[in-house]
């Protein structure tokens, strides 16, 4: 029996690839027909909205209102996943309110299933983030996102005293964002769509878009490599309720061109 | 969420060309890893065919060395780069959007793993396949072990695609397709091109020499003796002779595709 999960997209740093991350889990979930809704704490303007409009709510998540909205509805919402995209600083302070509000020690009981993605930034402030996050997650599913879509090169660290943070967190999962290329990246943010919805050759009104052919496959062999890392860490067995069978891994070749036109 | 990117994944994952989609001209990509073995020969003689028919072609030289298909073909061809991305988009979105013109593309041996590489990765032949364009990737052999490894990684790599090796016998001759050369494709067809004599192959390997002109008078064509253009009209029908064949072959695959899903629709029903 599949559990409702929350899934904090974040990081104390801008600029890492939040939102991009949060894009990618959206269409993995649709992929695999898990159905999820999106918060959006770029409070007002919102920028995950722009790509998934149809599921994704802006919320200011410091205010106590909108807490209700997204923490009292998990388990009525009727989706299976809740995925909120946090805003840069918010990541500390969003977990706060979560063990203050007693989130925490439901995810604790079963009731919840809970996972956090830590997206890495380059410098060593990101380390110290993970000090500073993991106090909160003994309980939680915790990905720790190494982004190189914009070619991040992750020069500040030295790979031991990166071990030494990670290996302090048993239950810390690595996962990694492999480059796009800067062209095809950009065009999807113009496009304003899904990366599904681009490899799909559709506008947001689902009209045939006419994208370049070459930056299509560029995306698509991009996000099979993302979708492949979701794969290697299990990720939709964080809905499955602890006495459930293991879900068999979806290959990831059902994302193939042929079906752009389907 | 929008629907059509949910229903994009449910959709069989089949190469078949869309329904509706009437059956295109192909891309050959002629090819091999390694220099001298006569892929820009095949090429040439590859356009000429097309052209000696008037029928819509386009050629692509990604030779990079001299003599390059460009300098046979000064008027028909065009010389893409892939090295960047908007060469790349470029280039292979124009070899699938106009499918009623046939593609042959000139490979070089130092282009040969980063266009495979793209092809792999943006899916172009499944692409050009749903498009009803057929891609026909024309290996020329030798004895070098890196032609069977670059062989054998084709054929795994692109399974479905046609890979038909291609023997000159000016440099393969004896040479055995066996276990390193396997046929690895429907078409029930295959290529060789025959050797020519050296008077007969001098004259086609000077430049802006074409198969078409061959009466004509002055450069290149001014010092042949008779009995050289024989020769080397000879050698171009023979070449034509087994690229009908292909086309033969190719058309017979479509006709046996489209009567396959007839014949599904009417079960259906």
């Amino acid at each position: 029996m599949p559990i409702p999960a929350v899934i904090l997209v974040g990081a104390d740093k801008g600029g890492v690839g939040k939102t991009t991350v949060s894009r990618t889990l959206l269409d993995y979930f649709a992929a695999r027909k898990i159905t999820a809704r999106a918060f959006d704490t770029e409070c007002p303007k919102g920028t995950l909205k722009r790509f998934h409009p149809g599921i994704t709510e802006v919320v200011d998540v410091t205010s106590v209102p909108d807490q209700m909205k997204i923490f009292d509805t998990v388990e009525s919402s009727g989706t299976q996943v809740t995925l909120i995209d946090i805003k840069a600083g918010l990541m500390t302070p969003t977990l706060e309110a979560l063990r203050d509000i007693g989130f925490i020690d439901m995810t604790k009981r079963g009731d919840l299933a809970f996972a956090v993605f830590h997206i890495l930034g380059p410098s060593i402030a990101s380390l110290d983030e993970i000090a500073e996050t993991s106090k909160f997650l003994l309980d939680a599913r915790y990905f720790l996102v190494k982004n190189f879509i914009n070619n991040t090169t992750f020069f500040d660290w030295d790979e031991g005293t990166y071990n030494s943070y990670f290996n302090k967190i048993p239950h810390a999962v690595e996962i990694v964002v492999p480059k796009l290329s800067e062209m095809a990246c950009e065009k999807v943010e113009v496009s304003a769509v899904p990366f599904a919805t681009f490899i799909a050759d559709k506008t947001a009104s689902g009209q045939p878009a006419g994208y370049s052919f070459v930056l299509r496959g560029y995306v698509r062999h991009w996000l099979n490599g993302v979708f492949a890392e979701y794969d290697r860490v299990r990720l939709t067995e964080i809905l499955d309720s602890q006495d459930a069978k293991p879900r068999p891994s979806a290959k990831v070749a059902e994302l193939s061109p042929q079906r752009a036109s389907s | 969420m929008n629907a059509f990117a949910v229903d994009r994944f449910d959709a069989p994952a089949s190469p078949s060309p869309e329904p509706g989609r009437s059956a295109a001209a192909p891309i050959y990509v002629v090819c091999s890893p390694n220099r001298q073995v006569g892929k820009t020969m095949v090429a040439r003689l590859l356009a000429e065919h097309y052209a000696a028919d008037a029928r819509p072609f386009a050629a692509f030289d990604l030779s990079d060395e001299a003599p390059g298909l460009a300098d046979f073909l000064t008027h028909h061809v065009t010389i893409p780069s892939i090295r960047d991305i908007r060469g790349q988009m470029r280039f292979f979105d124009g070899l699938i959007e106009s499918g009623n013109v046939t593609k042959v593309i000139d490979l070089s041996h130092r282009e040969f793993a980063n266009f495979f590489t793209i092809v792999d990765k943006i899916g172009l032949f499944e692409e050009a396949r749903r498009r009803a364009i057929e891609p026909l990737i024309l290996f020329l052999i030798d004895s070098s072990p890196i032609a069977a490894k670059a062989y054998g990684l084709l054929r795994r790599r692109f399974v479905g695609t046609s890979l038909l090796p291609v023997r000159n016998l000016t440099v393969a001759k004896g040479l055995p397709y066996g276990a390193s050369f396997p046929h690895a494709s429907r078409l029930m067809a295959s290529l060789e091109i025959a050797t020519l004599g050296p008077a007969a192959r001098a004259v086609v390997e000077r430049e802006k020499f074409s198969f078409l002109h061959l009466n004509k008078q002055g450069w290149p064509y001014s010092d042949m003796s008779p009995r050289t253009r024989a020769e080397i009209e000879a050698w171009f029908r023979r070449a034509r002779f087994q690229f009908r064949e292909i086309e033969l072959s190719l058309i017979r695959e479509q006709i046996l595709t489209a009567l396959h899903s007839d014949l599904r629709a009417l079960t259906v029903r």
